[in-house]
């Protein structure tokens, strides 16, 4: 599915943000990427999304080897990914039913397909009742579902989350890491890169940890290998 | 499908146009002045070009013979005009022959209110001559010059200064139009790509998400290119409707001046005549200024 091949990435600045990276994430995996602030995390997810290009190895996702991708092909690669942020990242002047519909509008949907897709993620999310207020009026948590509800819309294979929790207090954090849990358990691979070292303890999955840009850890356990 | 699509777009463009007023307004404006400009100008252009060709046929040229050439020399004299050539192309469009009998009924139609005048003048008296049309007025010069080396004429008439005037004028007109037109353009150009610019701005957070959700560059810009064509276009009928009332009105006002009445050969062009090339130009003005200006404006906001 996410295949890193000795993945190294130099800014023009000069920065190693990443050392030679090789992971190989399956379909259906549920993944944790950890490390401090500055290790290299979000640059993973930019290399994985291909808002950055690797200096040095090869990308492959979905069977395709991203590093020659077309500039005009990227559109193309990103529907086969959700993405989610830790702000969020709603349009605050649409309603939330609208916020998710867009990102069926963009990919040329059915007026059709579009009614009937929209409620059925908003109730995934459990946000049905909610469709016809703007993102301002709701809490953080229900925002990041709707955003999630976005992510999903156009039945994409993986979830890419950068920091999704960042944002919301402990028990909204852990609904959300649940609903992405439920997400997976349809059998949708998910990336989750975060810094809840709690909720990466509490759900045991794969984790793989960066230290100033190298891996230093892929095994599943809890967010840090020292006891 | 599509036209679901297509729709959502232009939809999308015109909130734009709205969403941003102030700088939507200064678009106008200047887009605006941008058509006015060339529109008067080639209201002037052509209007000038319409008199030489109205100075040119009503005056024309005209080749007199000597007072005693016999007809076979004066059929010679026709067949040697007629074949006049300048740059190896034929300069002569039209040749009519005058005769001595029609020259002097125009004097004497001239003359109607003295007929006392006409008692001494007698048919033989006039001569002979030839009204030439020529296929293109810059020949003038040339034709006049070979025309008074034939054997037998004695004299040619021509409009030349007049039209040479005219023609200079209308040349400088149209250099003046150009250079006028080509920094105009330009400084549409930068204000279109301003206000879009700002209207992309304002939406960068919604193109940002478009982009992670994987929105194509194309689906991207067409919102934009919509916002930037529906202002060129509606500049477009501003300016056409200033235009269309201004020109009537002066040319009416010029009309019924003293100087135009005094020249009662002059007359101006309408609206209608001209309206055709102005709505085209003004059309691919508006739309060329405004996929240009947002396709300025969006380079920098697609690179991800």
């Amino acid at each position: 599915m996410i295949e890193f091949k000795n993945v190294s990435k130099t800014y023009s600045t000069g920065t190693e943000a990443v050392n030679n990276a090789n992971f190989k994430i399956d379909k259906g995996e549920f993944v944790f990427l950890v490390g401090s602030s500055g290790s290299g995390k979000s640059t993973l997810i930019k290399l994985i999304l291909k808002e950055e290009e690797p200096t040095k190895g090869n990308i492959i996702i979905n069977g395709k080897d991203t590093t020659f991708l077309k500039q005009n092909r990227i559109p193309y690669l990103r529907r086969s990914m959700g993405v989610v942020f830790q702000d969020f990242r709603l349009l605050p002047d649409r309603t939330v039913y609208d916020n998710v519909a867009f990102a069926m509008y963009i990919v040329k949907a059915t007026p059709r397909h579009i009614r009937r897709q929209v409620p059925m993620l908003l109730s995934l999310v459990g946000l049905s009742g909610k469709a016809k207020v703007y993102p301002d009026e709701l809490s953080g948590g229900e925002q990041q579902r709707v955003a999630l509800a976005r992510a999903l819309v156009n039945n994409p294979s993986m979830i890419i989350a950068d920091e999704p929790t960042g944002n919301l207090d402990p028990d909204t954090a852990w609904e959300i890491m649940t609903l992405l849990n439920e997400i997976n358990m349809r059998g949708t691979t998910v990336v989750v890169a975060t810094h809840a070292k709690d909720i990466v303890d509490k759900m045991n999955k794969r984790v793989i940890e960066i230290k100033s840009g190298n891996i230093v850890r892929d095994e599943k356990g809890g967010y840090s290998s020292e006891v | 499908m599509k036209f679901n699509v297509i729709g959502y777009l232009i939809s999308e463009g015109f909130k734009n146009v709205m969403k941003n007023k102030k700088s939507t307004f200064s678009c106008l404006g200047v887009m605006c002045a941008t058509m006015l400009m060339f529109g008067i100008f080639f209201a002037i252009a052509q209007n000038i070009n319409h008199i030489v060709k109205i100075v040119e046929s009503e005056q024309g040229m005209q080749v007199f013979v000597d007072v005693n050439m016999p007809e076979e020399q004066i059929v010679q004299v026709e067949e040697t005009l007629r074949n006049i050539q300048v740059n190896g192309t034929n300069a002569i469009n039209k040749i009519r022959r005058v005769s001595k009998q029609e020259a002097y009924d125009t004097v004497k139609e001239q003359l109607k209110d003295h007929p006392d005048a006409m008692e001494a003048v007698e048919v033989e008296m006039f001569k002979v001559s030839f009204v030439i049309n020529l296929t293109d007025l810059s020949y003038t010069h040339d034709v006049v010059s070979q025309a008074e080396q034939i054997d037998g004429v004695v004299k040619v008439t021509n409009s030349e200064n007049t039209i040479t005037t005219l023609m200079s004028l209308a040349n400088g007109i149209k250099m003046f139009t150009l250079v006028i037109l080509t920094v105009l353009i330009i400084v549409s150009l930068f204000i279109i790509s301003n206000t879009i610019k700002l209207s992309v701005h304002a939406r960068r957070k919604e193109i940002s998400i478009m982009k992670y959700v994987g929105a194509t560059n194309n689906f991207i810009r067409a919102p934009f290119a919509v916002e930037g064509i529906v202002i060129g276009i509606a500049s477009g009928v501003i300016s056409i409707l200033i235009i269309c009332l201004g020109y009537n009105a002066l040319a009416n006002k010029f009309l019924s001046s003293s100087i135009a009445q005094k020249i009662q050969t002059i007359s101006l062009l309408s609206f209608g005549e001209m309206v055709n090339l102005i709505i085209i130009v003004y059309i691919l003005l508006g739309v060329g200024i405004g996929i240009i200006g947002s396709a300025i404006s969006m380079r920098k906001y697609l690179d991800v």
